[in-house]
């Protein structure tokens, strides 16, 4: 495999993790998508937890609303609590939009990206992992390693035992780990939380 | 979970070529992160944003923001105001903290669960303004426009409020900030000089300052704060009648303890004292009231023993503030106070007010009631009034008004009773805008049948809130942070040794741009419009629009008023001298005629029972109410709300400050959650206290949620001010419970 069909892969990877962390829809939540998902999840060997997922799916009446309101539930507003709102933020500064999307702001910025008008925080998770995917697709290496280090893993690692244990849906619990997966070295650095 | 792969492995997986490639046939081709066209600039630095305009309260001091790449860092008075200045206070300061709540609403949700067991699905605006406009269509279709009611609170409710009540036609709109706060004091003022008082109080240049109830210091808003604080550092006298040793009782020089709702017994005495010893106004009387003799007949019964009896306060005592109040007159400062809806009995309590003002000359002079000379009353700009008779107005009966002096829309029992029985015609859509009526209205448990009578409940807020979760769609809003809006205006000083004040007009203007998908109050109520076929009525397409035209009168525009730094100065005039045809109608013809006291009169209210305390609730100067209880920052001043119990008392009840309590009220209605107890003197054996605002039982906010007791969940009893139609809250009792057992307050 060379280098670039590997950054290549890499940023596809990126891409479609985004993917899987938006706001599902029809629109794209459909089967093309998830016969790409579970071609995915077999090749890391995933295969019992592909079969959950398509249980789950296919014993529901209305798997999209399921997962809307799981959606919902875990990222945007959820009785009792919003579970894991997907903004490094909220894990740094315990608040949105606190200094350390600033910093993420700016580390875009630096290598030459920048937020489009319609898009949500730069601190989302969709949006970091489209910036891991550009970068990959620059075949900057250097860049999504201290970005994955400084900016992303810190956060992340608190944010994905919150989805992985509090989910009530198998697709989630699949998604952040896959994420997780793919963003985790072995050493994790150590990072410190900003004062709220 | 058997999966657990780290990025290396991952990436030496043999076949990730082949799973990858399909993988970008399933993805978007947008995102929210593109290359940049220009270089990048790094970061543009801090800029300071005017035209900020504070609704942490209700105050609206003038803002500006420190800006960095958008993100508001810090809110600062704006320097050019002449109302608070550069000072805001704590809630101000914490607004930086609602902006960014994790917990704020943040897309249409619609509830798929149950009203009041809520399950949030995102949906879209298209889907939630179809869903809103259709149902509220059908609504007026089936059972016509009365069949909806509305509860609406703060700026951006205005509009939405206008459209239902002149364009839909419904005359059930219930605002807390009348029903519930001080519509009682604003119609008792009408009915007495003509014009509602606001706080108008010229504290700063007054010999005396007469508070009842009013507890400025827990209660703040800055510029009326600053002038109380002028006034007594230049040296006025304090009274503060109050049955707690409140902020202000602590600054006082004559503290009246007074018995819970018997104030008006105690304003009776003073002014009959003041009658009887002819140490009133005789000049001010002579030509500017109506009704003395029948008046002075009225009240000559309140002699001060008797009112030293009812009101559980020394007779001398009361004699000693008359004299006071009669010494420095004119230039006393009556305060018509806020938050008026205690007891029920509180009309005829702000119209004594008013009339012992009046004794006193205190009108229009320096230190006494003193409306400032605003900016000519700016053009509104709203939709248009229409006339839709009375026929459906739950306020008239056979032509005759149930409550003949009600502020402005349908007092909220009546309302509520309509919706439940569903006589005399049923309302079965409810739009709930910025308020919280699960947490301003008595009796939570007739607010839930309220809710569960509809076909229909929107709400639209910027936070979760305990009556969100009543709501079939909710919609979030722009908070004032993000928005244009509500235009203050108002007097100062630009030097103080200024002789003429200056006037300002300060529109409110978004320190930040509105994130997610928050939307302001226009484009909700337009879109809403739309789909019930009202789109030729619309009367602006934008709030800026709104906000720009509404200037336009004042000959200024939110440019203009930008470039000068976000605050609008013009010369102003001096507010002194009584008006000629200012008159004062101490005896109401119109009100007697009515079937109520013509003179102010004092109706008792229910005693304590025994074993029982009076629950008393109050603001803290750090909240509020429940709009601010879950700002972290505010949370971590003031996380709860300790109950207040006379030390005696809680010796005979075994308890110690820190203590853990409950509580039951007399109709057998336990809160949900428990407090500790603040053991002091300075408050009556027979009543306890509590500040207003906590206990939320909404699970949505992270930080508020159960925290201290909701008093408002204790207020099941309702009282009723005849005149007005608004609510009484003090009218309730409690026990404390300890360990699940309710403890009885001696006597």
């Amino acid at each position: 495999m060379s280098e670039s069909n590997t950054s290549q892969d890499i940023a596809s990877l990126y891409r479609f993790m985004a993917q899987c962390m938006q706001y599902p829809d029809s629109e794209w939540m459909n089967d093309d998508f998830f016969n790409v998902f579970y071609n995915l999840l077999g090749t890391f060997g995933a295969i019992t937890e592909g079969k959950e997922i398509r249980n789950a799916l296919e014993h529901s009446s209305d798997f999209i609303e399921d997962l809307q309101i799981e959606y919902t539930r875990l990222f945007i507003n959820g009785v009792p609590h919003v579970v894991a709102p997907p903004f490094a933020s909220v894990y740094m500064d315990k608040s949105i939009q606190g200094s350390f999307a600033l910093r993420t702001l700016s580390f875009y910025r630096e290598k030459g990206f920048t937020m489009e008008d319609n898009a949500d925080l730069p601190d989302h998770l969709v949006h970091e992992l489209e910036f891991l995917s550009l970068l990959a697709e620059e075949e900057d290496f250097t860049g999504e390693e201290e970005f994955l280090s400084k900016l992303f893993r810190p956060w992340y690692k608190q944010f994905c035992p919150r989805v992985a244990e509090e989910t009530r849906h198998p697709y989630y619990r699949m998604v952040v780990t896959l994420i997780d997966s793919f963003t985790k070295e072995e050493e994790e650095d150590g990072f410190q939380l900003n004062e709220a | 979970m058997a999966f657990n792969l780290t990025r290396r492995k991952f990436l030496q997986t043999a076949s990730l070529a082949a799973a990858t490639i399909p993988l970008s046939k399933v993805v978007s081709a947008e995102t929210g992160v593109a290359k940049a066209s220009l270089e990048p600039k790094g970061t543009m630095g801090d800029t300071t944003v005017v035209g900020g305009l504070c609704e942490m309260c209700f105050w609206r001091c003038q803002l500006v923001g420190k800006v960095r790449d958008g993100q508001l860092m810090k809110l600062e008075g704006n320097p050019k105001s002449i109302d608070n200045g550069s000072a805001i206070c704590a809630r101000g300061n914490a607004g930086v903290k609602l902006l960014y709540d994790v917990d704020r609403l943040k897309y249409p949700l619609k509830n798929v669960g149950k009203r009041g067991e809520p399950v949030w699905k995102r949906i879209s605006w298209k889907e939630a303004l179809d869903e809103c406009g259709s149902k509220l269509k059908a609504v007026v279709d089936q059972h016509g426009p009365q069949g909806i009611c509305v509860f609406p609170h703060g700026a951006s409710a205005k509009y939405p409020m206008h459209f239902f009540e002149r364009t839909v036609g419904t005359h059930n709109v219930s605002e807390a900030s009348f029903f519930q706060c001080r519509g009682i004091r604003d119609s008792a003022y009408v009915n007495t000089i003509g014009k509602a008082p606001g706080e108008m109080v010229d504290m700063s240049n007054t010999k005396v300052i007469f508070l009842v109830g009013s507890h400025l210091g827990e209660n703040i808003h800055v510029s009326h704060i600053k002038s109380y604080m002028k006034g007594l550092q230049g040296g006025a006298k304090l009274v503060v009648a109050d049955p707690r040793y409140s902020a202000a009782a602590a600054k006082s020089d004559i503290w009246v303890q007074i018995k819970p709702g018997t104030d008006t017994a105690y304003l009776l005495a003073i002014m009959n004292y003041l009658v009887k010893n002819n140490k009133y106004d005789k000049e001010f009387v002579a030509k500017h009231t109506s009704g003395f003799d029948k008046f002075s007949t009225a009240i000559s019964e309140w002699t001060l023993d008797k009112a030293a009896k009812e009101c559980d306060i020394p007779a001398a005592q009361i004699k000693e503030v008359a004299e006071l109040l009669a010494a420095n007159a004119p230039n006393v400062a009556i305060h018509p106070g806020r938050h008026v809806s205690w007891y029920g009995n509180d009309f005829q309590r702000e119209r004594s007010l008013a009339c012992l003002t009046a004794l006193l000359g205190a009108y229009y002079v320096k230190g006494g009631w003193v409306p400032p000379k605003n900016p000519a009353k700016l053009g509104k700009t709203s939709w248009a009034p229409q006339e839709h008779g009375n026929e459906h107005n739950l306020n008239f009966l056979k032509d005759k008004k149930v409550y003949a002096f009600n502020p402005p829309g349908t007092p909220t029992e009546l309302i509520r009773d309509c919706a439940i029985s569903g006589k005399p015609y049923p309302i079965k859509g409810c739009v709930v805008w910025g308020q919280n009526p699960m947490q301003t209205i008595p009796n939570q448990e007739k607010m839930k049948q309220v809710f569960n009578a509809m076909d229909f409940v929107m709400c639209v807020d910027v936070m979760p809130t305990d009556v969100t979760m009543w709501a079939d769609i909710l919609l979030p809003e722009s908070s004032y942070l993000e928005r244009h809006d509500e235009i203050k205006t108002g007097v100062g000083k630009v030097k103080a040794t200024d002789k003429e004040p200056t006037q300002f007009i300060a529109p409110r203007m978004p320190l930040v741009e509105a994130m997610f998908e928050r939307k302001d109050q226009v484009y909700i109520t337009n879109e809403i419009a739309k789909r019930m076929g009202h789109e030729k009525e619309i009367p602006v397409q934008t709030l800026e629009e709104l906000v720009d035209k509404t200037l336009a009168s004042a000959n200024i525009s939110l440019a203009s008023v930008k470039a000068e730094g976000g605050i609008h100065l013009q010369p102003g005039f001096s507010p002194y001298g009584v008006p000629e045809d200012f008159m004062v109608q101490l005896f109401n013809e119109e009100i007697a005629a009515a079937g109520h006291p013509g003179a102010p009169t004092y109706k008792a209210v229910e005693e304590v029972p025994a074993g029982y305390a009076r629950l008393l609730y109050g603001r803290t100067p750090v909240h509020t109410f429940n709009r601010s209880q879950n700002n972290v920052w505010l949370n971590h001043e003031m996380s709860t709300n300790p109950v207040w119990l006379n030390n005696e008392v809680a010796a005979k009840l075994g308890l110690k400050e820190g203590d853990t309590v409950g509580f039951i009220n007399s109709e057998g209605v336990k809160s949900r959650t428990t407090t500790t107890v603040k053991v002091t003197p300075g408050i009556r054996k027979d009543a306890v206290y509590m500040y207003h605002g906590y206990g939320s039982a909404n699970p949505l906010l992270t930080a508020g949620v159960g925290q201290g007791v909701d008093d408002q969940s204790l207020i099941t009893k309702i009282a009723i001010d005849p005149e007005t139609g608004c609510h009484g809250m003090r009218n309730n009792f409690v026990k404390l419970t300890k360990d699940g057992k309710a403890l009885d307050i001696p006597a």
